[in-house]
């Protein structure tokens, strides 16, 4: 089998929910080693979130979870317990990368803050993900991805005019973080291992990345500051009409989003409608487009409602044009492309049963993306992390459970 | 310590925003970033929000979205078209690590760019395609913006108001996920390079990056048959009260325009929707027996987030925002740009950089969003402005290949490399008068200049 692309990495995931387990799964997809620390008993609280599998709440069938971890080492720890915080330590000395994922107050309290983690190993990464940051006035806020959004200047802009404004749907924001650390983690520990390998100035080589999911959603607005910098403008989410072109439109079985894109031009997409009228001054230019936004969208939307989504989105392709078309989550299963890509890969689970899961965002041609085992089952790798990789024996693994430590 | 990707050169071939984003990404990391540009095929970002509304002369060196994508590179123009342009790119091709594009594979394949093409030349370079629907495949060709690929992905189905067609989000949100998934996949294939010496190429979906990041409602098809029902975004699978509540809104009496204002609140437990009875004074209806427990409140939430609402419309957002927050309840108020501008905590988190633009563009110092996470025990971080057009031809071409000068005027006299755009078109800005008429925006201050010339003076 071929080697994957990290491989060689040792990773130590505290994290629980969705930005820290997503980022530690797209690294223990490219080959990392992770080891997951839960909580004994109730475990990470994506166990409870759901969908389940058949509806039924069971902790090992929750879809999330199931998602956010394949391909880890599960193991359990009491980080409130001192006997429990000192079986951590060992493992944040194997690892290359520490992740974590608790506010500010609860890492503190439970030992695993940056310092803390620094004085056990002085050479870690360590990779926090909170919703404010470590610091500044907001850091002791609670968010959802909900209010995530409002305060990372997302919502605001997002939505119609005369409505309240609106979040994308679920979990957004917490994905988003995931991603960005996974990223910034990997470029941490490159600047470690490659870049400043031969410095011998610096003590230790380890380093802090602090994330803020608010600064994830902030520095992802494009040119939404700008307005205001360049012009004085304060954006706001606009009108739907006259947005005709670029906007969902109804089909006769769903939406579309009519897009010219860079080749064709306003003529063709006439033509390509066969709608003569287009071509009249008053929808010809950009502007006047705007200026009679409502009436174009009343005669795009006649047309459109003649055809059904999937044929007009490959025909305006044929075409040239960058058509968009809504998928349900059905029809993204059922994607002819991604199933293309081999992108929907089945894995078995010894309480879920097997299961279909979403896959690679990227095909590599030499280290392949490989979903690798399914989610461990609570506490699954104690006895192969503590016993065979930490040397406890079975007695002692047995009365770490009963003095409440794994 | 030296910035953790000094040393890594990167090439980027990128139009709009899923290639530029992650290359920027990169810059500010330290990395050297030679973005390609044409001068016969100006990029949009060139030609969109010009500072003070005023393109002027030289447009092509006064936008908005320029500046902001591209800090920290260097700026070469060269016209693939010719097959000259295309050996200089492999000339370059030769000295780089990586290679970063957003082309179609149609084009690439034309222009004899694949990889399999560079690896002849470099064998160990790392390319990467980031493409809507990916580089092979039934959808390969099919060109696609932002937009577009959130709506194949799912996210966009189930993103909506109630019994509303889906909306669209007002940034090309999914780009940002394919640069970030782009991000995780370049330094995974540095990594292995640099262990192994050996390079490949990465075959980016935007449609498979988005999609991995609604697995619940994809998964709950696959494995229990139900397709999820479009509507209902602010709403929440279990929590209730979780929605968007209007509050008392911001006039603004030098123009007909006003600040709408919002918060959004987000409870889970009871002992914050104890929080939150008790920072609304404990009206009698919290008492009602269809609020009475978590279950009871969620199947009862289109009743409660009236009677939420009716309470919060006669509040200040922030003041109220900051009480419950203080009483441990998950809130926040949609911030507008201005609000992120001036926001004490960004203040705090020193996440604004401020950027010096060339005198030529007649753009004074300005504050930019910076980077989505903060490295520490790092050297302070580039803030070098994006290039003007062709600015670093000279440089790249003599330093890295090379050239001698007259080498350099003769790609220049025939067209091989540029520093004006050709044909360009002097765009017409909307005037921000008919902006607000058409309520596209919420207000526009006159004298923006000089608040921002006072915000910076506090600037670290």
């Amino acid at each position: 089998m071929p080697e994957q692309a990290l491989s060689h990495v040792n990773i130590l995931d505290l994290t629980h929910h969705i930005s820290g387990s997503y980022a530690t799964k797209l690294l223990a997809n490219l080959g990392a080693q992770v080891i997951k620390v839960e909580r004994p008993g109730l475990g990470d609280p994506s166990r409870a979130l759901g969908p389940f599998v058949g509806d039924d709440p069971h902790p090992e069938k929750s879809l999330p979870f199931l998602y956010l971890n394949t391909g880890k080492r599960g193991v359990t720890i009491n980080l409130t317990n001192e006997l429990g915080r000192s079986l951590l330590q060992p493992l944040v000395l194997w690892a290359d990368i520490v992740v974590v994922n608790f506010s500010p107050e609860t890492s503190l309290n439970l030992g695993v803050d940056y310092d803390s983690l620094k004085v056990i190993n002085p050479d870690a990464i360590v990779v926090s993900i909170t919703n404010f940051g470590l610091d500044g006035p907001y850091r002791n806020y609670k968010a959802w991805d909900l209010v995530e959004y409002a305060f990372g200047g997302l919502m605001y802009i997002f939505g119609t005019h005369d409505r309240e404004p609106v979040a994308h749907a679920l979990y957004q924001a917490q994905y988003r973080a995931g991603t960005v650390a996974a990223g910034a983690a990997q470029i941490a520990l490159y600047g470690k291992k490659v870049t400043n390998s031969g410095d011998t100035e610096n003590q230790s080589e380890g380093r802090l990345v602090d994330i803020s999911i608010m600064e994830v959603i902030a520095s992802s607005l494009r040119d939404t500051v700008s307005q205001y910098t360049y012009q004085g403008i304060v954006r706001r989410r606009g009108p739907l009409f006259g947005m005709g072109m670029g906007r969902t439109m109804a089909t006769s079985d769903g939406y579309i989003i009519p897009v010219l894109g860079l080749g064709p031009d306003w003529e063709a997409f006439a033509d390509f409608l066969d709608i003569p009228e287009l071509k009249e001054e008053k929808f010809v230019t950009q502007e006047n487009r705007i200026r009679n936004a409502q009436e174009l969208d009343q005669i795009l939307s006649a047309r459109f409602q003649q055809f059904t989504k999937m044929q007009l989105f490959h025909d305006a392709h044929a075409w040239r044009f960058h058509f968009g078309v809504v998928l349900t989550p059905r029809e993204v299963a059922e994607n002819e492309q991604l199933a293309f890509r081999g992108y929907f890969v089945d894995i078995d689970h010894p309480v879920a049963g097997t299961l279909t899961y979403p896959g690679a965002s990227a095909i590599f041609s030499e280290t392949p993306w490989r979903i690798g085992s399914p989610a461990p089952t609570l506490g699954q790798h104690n006895k192969e992390i503590f016993c065979e990789m930490l040397g406890y024996s079975t007695s002692d693994l047995v009365k770490l459970r009963q003095m409440g430590a794994i | 310590m030296s910035l953790p990707l000094l040393g890594v050169r990167v090439i980027e071939m990128g139009q709009l925003l899923a290639v530029p984003y992650l290359c920027k990404l990169l810059a500010d990391m330290g990395a050297e970033i030679i973005r390609f540009e044409s001068c016969t095929r100006l990029d949009p970002h060139r030609n969109s929000v010009f500072y003070g509304n005023a393109p002027g002369p030289t447009f092509w060196n006064r936008g908005a979205n320029f500046y902001d994508q591209n800090r920290n590179k260097l700026g070469i123009t060269i016209d693939l078209s010719d097959a000259e342009g295309r050996d200089l790119f492999r000339s370059l091709i030769a000295v780089s690590d990586v290679f970063c594009e957003n082309f179609t594979p149609r084009v690439m394949h034309n222009f004899l760019m694949e990889y399999e093409d560079l690896a002849k030349i470099r064998p160990d370079i790392i390319m990467l395609s980031s493409t809507g629907y990916g580089y092979h495949g039934p959808w390969a060709n099919y060109g696609a913006v932002g937009p577009t690929v959130e709506a194949s992905s799912g996210l966009m189905h189930i993103s909506s108001y109630q019994e509303a067609p889906p909306v669209l989000a007002e940034i090309p949100y999914t780009d940002f996920v394919g640069a970030e998934h782009g991000l995780v996949a370049v330094m995974a294939a540095l990594h292995y390079r640099a262990k192994t010496g050996i390079g490949q190429f990465i075959d980016l979906s935007q449609q498979a990056s988005q999609a991995a990041l609604v697995p619940e409602v994809i998964m709950d098809y696959l494995a229990n048959g139900r397709d999820a029902a479009s509507g209902g975004s602010n709403d929440h699978p279990s929590m209730a009260p979780h929605g968007v509540f209007p509050c008392r809104a911001e006039s603004d009496p030098a123009k007909e325009g006003e600040i709408d204002r919002w918060i959004a609140i987000a409870v889970q437990t009871d002992k914050e929707w104890d929080a939150l009875i008790q920072v609304m004074n404990e009206p009698q209806w919290s008492r009602d027996p269809r609020f009475h427990n978590g279950l009871a409140r969620w199947h009862n939430r289109g009743e409660l987030n009236h009677l939420i609402g009716e309470w919060t419309i006669h509040q200040d957002a922030i003041p109220l925002m900051q009480r419950l927050q203080d009483a441990g309840v998950a809130a926040g108020v949609p911030l507008t740009n201005r609000d992120l501008l001036w926001d004490r905590h960004l203040r705090g988190r020193e996440f604004f950089r401020l950027i010096e633009h060339p005198k030529s563009s007649g753009i004074p110092p300005l504050p930019y969003p910076g980077l989505p996470w903060k490295l520490s025990d790092s050297s302070p971080l580039p803030s070098r402005a994006a290039a003007t057009l062709g600015e670093h031809n000279t440089y790249v071409f003599a330093e890295m290949l090379g050239y001698s000068e007259n080498h350099i005027k003769d790609l220049e006299s025939q067209g091989v490399i540029g520093w004006n755009p050709v044909d360009a078109r002097v765009p017409k800005p909307v005037e921000r008068s008919t902006l607000l008429e058409q309520r596209r925006i919420a207000t526009y201050d006159e004298d923006f200049e000089a608040r921002i010339a006072d915000e910076l003076r506090s600037f670290h």
